[in-house]
């Protein structure tokens, strides 16, 4: 973690979001929160990320793999000289199926590449050391302080007073 | 498993989200001799079947009772049904997921473990029923020196797309919504396991921004496995209904396979909840009103069945064909009629039973009937792909078909496979969403606290 940031463990996600919202309250936008399970309170940071970028991925994928079906079926059927029982390859509805299922592999598959991706790039903002604090009692939250005046900081601190533990 | 969490909370005492991610963890913390004993006869079970399969590739196909009029038996049958199986468990998470049902924490992943281990399973017997095994790479589309290429007007060509997109989907699926269990278990656990968790989890940490992340990319997932699910056994029922064989070649088909699907998907998913609730004592979270909705939806999927199989009888008697008609009424009452009337019995009257309340709530109740219509269910596939194959246009061709004792065998031990493979998931991985279900306590929680009514009156309303 870096020496500027101040970082407070909460217990209990309810305390965590109070706390938040007190930040909040004094002006103070920028905290980031590390939490086991999805509660309300990592919805309260205010750090939409690149989340919105998911379903056009997924799109993208879909349509890839639309085109690979087509691209089976054209390419296999005008340049190799394959035996299909003597009939020909050519045949868009039998392929349908195949064009159905490989879009949505695809749709799915490049789904989850782009949630790995992306997740290894947000967490790059939150301090590595702080996020091996998380357990399933420990509700971390970040607030970074460089720059923050020491009035300010005194106003943080008293946010977070209903921490368990306060690692700097 | 060792544990390396503290017990405690921060603060010193007991804290209810530890005591939750114990729970959930049960099945991978404690084994009982039960578990033990369980593992030991599916392991035995899939010996034996392993066994019965190498006497087939060993002397060939003759070892089965397939003849040239009934060329699907057992072993196609075995298929269909695993496909079926597997086909609830994805779907109904998905729809769980979009519903914002808390029947989804409980439900939930054993229900996609059960979609990608029965799919698993499913994919074996295509492969057995070949005989000649080890040719199976001939249906995957890839140029060779041969010339060869898979026939894709075929709906058994359809059915390796179909098949393969929704195993590799299922487990995408899985796996996404373990990450942050994972996560929580790489920081659980010592020794050997911790890298393990580690590396599963793909780094996953909980922040805010991957938490945004999820949440986007999830319902997207169930969003793209939803119509997967229902294509693939629209699609294995067209293996069937593209034939103009008599008995099969019908619109109602997918449908009828869907629903049957469902229906014995959620069978086997109250056998596997009703093992896990009791086995490792997980009756907080896998609870009476769980049972109470599976068992609606297995009455209501029961009625759709009831509907479906007199359709096809409506159907054959009104449509003017003599082949059609005379395929229904051998099925009714002709070599196959105990099959066809256990069918009845086990998938339209056994369940009407639910329409009880007790019944419902009664697990010993639910755990019968689930295994009736699980039985019913195969019995349904055996049925109807037998009595149209031995009783088709040519009366000269008829012939009964019986499966051998080693056919059975290799059926059983797609049933070892599959429950083995199930244990071994609940020992290794959590069986229990443990965020889903910390979030589901943490929101019961906190509207029973804005609620001014007591606990125990919330309980009794909802």
């Amino acid at each position: 973690m870096r020496h500027e940031d101040f970082v407070a463990v909460f217990a209990d996600p309810d305390v965590a979001e109070k706390a938040l919202r007190s930040l909040h309250d004094e002006g103070v936008t920028t905290a980031r929160v590390a939490s086991p399970a999805p509660f309300p309170v990592v919805h309260h940071t205010g750090h939409p990320g690149p989340w919105r970028v998911l379903g056009w991925v997924a799109l993208v994928g879909g349509m890839t793999g639309l085109g690979c079906a087509i691209a089976i079926q054209v390419v296999t059927s005008r340049h190799m000289n394959l035996i299909v029982g003597g009939k020909p390859i050519l045949s868009w509805t039998a392929f349908g199926i195949i064009m159905f299922e490989l879009t949505l592999l695809f749709a799915g598959v490049t789904n989850f590449t782009a949630l790995v991706v992306l997740s290894a790039v947000t967490r790059r903002w939150f301090p590595r050391r702080t996020r091996q604090q998380v357990t399933s009692e420990r509700i971390v939250v970040v607030v970074p302080m460089a720059g923050v005046p020491e009035a300010r900081r005194k106003a943080i601190r008293g946010s977070m007073s209903q921490a368990v533990e306060v690692l700097s | 498993m060792t544990d390396a969490g503290s017990t405690t909370a921060a603060t010193g005492g007991p804290n209810p989200i530890t005591q939750i991610e114990r729970d959930t963890l049960a099945t991978m913390t404690h084994t009982s001799w039960a578990y033990w004993a369980g593992l030991l006869a599916a392991v035995s079970l899939m010996g034996v079947g392993g066994w019965a399969w190498s006497q087939m590739l060993r002397e060939g196909m003759g070892v089965t009772g397939l003849n040239a009029t009934v060329m699907w038996g057992s072993l196609i049958t075995t298929f269909v049904f695993f496909i079926g199986v597997s086909h609830s468990g994805t779907l109904v998470s998905a729809i769980l997921y979009f519903t914002r049902s808390p029947l989804r924490a409980a439900v939930g992943r054993s229900a996609e473990a059960m979609t990608v281990i029965a799919i698993l399973t499913a994919g074996l017997y295509p492969v057995i029923h070949l005989g000649r095994a080890w040719l199976a790479f001939f249906l995957l589309p890839y140029p060779n020196q041969r010339g060869l290429w898979p026939n894709v007007r075929s709906p058994l060509e359809w059915d390796v797309f179909a098949v393969c997109s929704y195993v590799t989907v299922s487990s995408l699926f899985l796996y996404m919504g373990m990450l942050p269990d994972l996560a929580l278990l790489s920081r659980r656990v010592t020794g050997w396991r911790r890298p393990l968790y580690k590396a599963l989890s793909l780094g996953f940490s909980g922040t805010d921004g991957e938490w945004g992340l999820f949440e986007k990319a999830y319902p997207i997932f169930a969003g793209v496995a939803i119509p997967l699910a229902v294509s693939v056994h629209s699609v294995v029922s067209w293996d069937f209904a593209m034939t103009l064989m008599p008995g099969w070649h019908s619109a109602i088909f997918p449908p009828y396979f869907v629903a049957g699907a469902i229906f014995s998907g959620i069978a086997m998913a109250v056998l596997l909840l009703g093992g896990l609730r009791r086995g490792f004592r997980l009756q907080r979270y896998i609870k009476a009103e769980h049972f109470d909705l599976l068992a609606k939806l297995l009455l209501g999927m029961s009625l759709v069945m009831t509907f479906v199989y007199a359709t096809e009888f409506f159907m054959a008697f009104t449509r003017g064909s003599e082949t059609e008609s005379e395929v229904f009424r051998w099925r009714a009452t002709g070599t196959y009629a105990p099959v066809f009337w256990s069918v009845i019995l086990c998938n339209s009257v056994a369940p009407l039973v639910l329409f009880w309340k007790r019944a419902r709530r009664s697990l010993p109740t639910m755990v019968v009937l689930a295994v009736l219509v699980t039985v019913g269910m195969w019995i349904e596939r055996f049925m109807f792909i037998v009595t149209t194959l031995a009783h088709n246009y040519d009366p000269y061709a008829w012939r009964d078909y019986t499966p051998t004792g080693r056919e059975m065998l290799v059926c059983l031990g797609g049933l070892g496979l599959f429950l083995t493979l199930f244990l071994l998931f609940i020992k290794i991985l959590p069986s229990m969403s443990v965020a889903e279900t910390m979030q589901g306590e943490h929101a019961a929680g906190a509207s029973a606290t804005e609620d001014s009514t007591p606990a125990s009156e919330v309980s009794h309303a909802a």
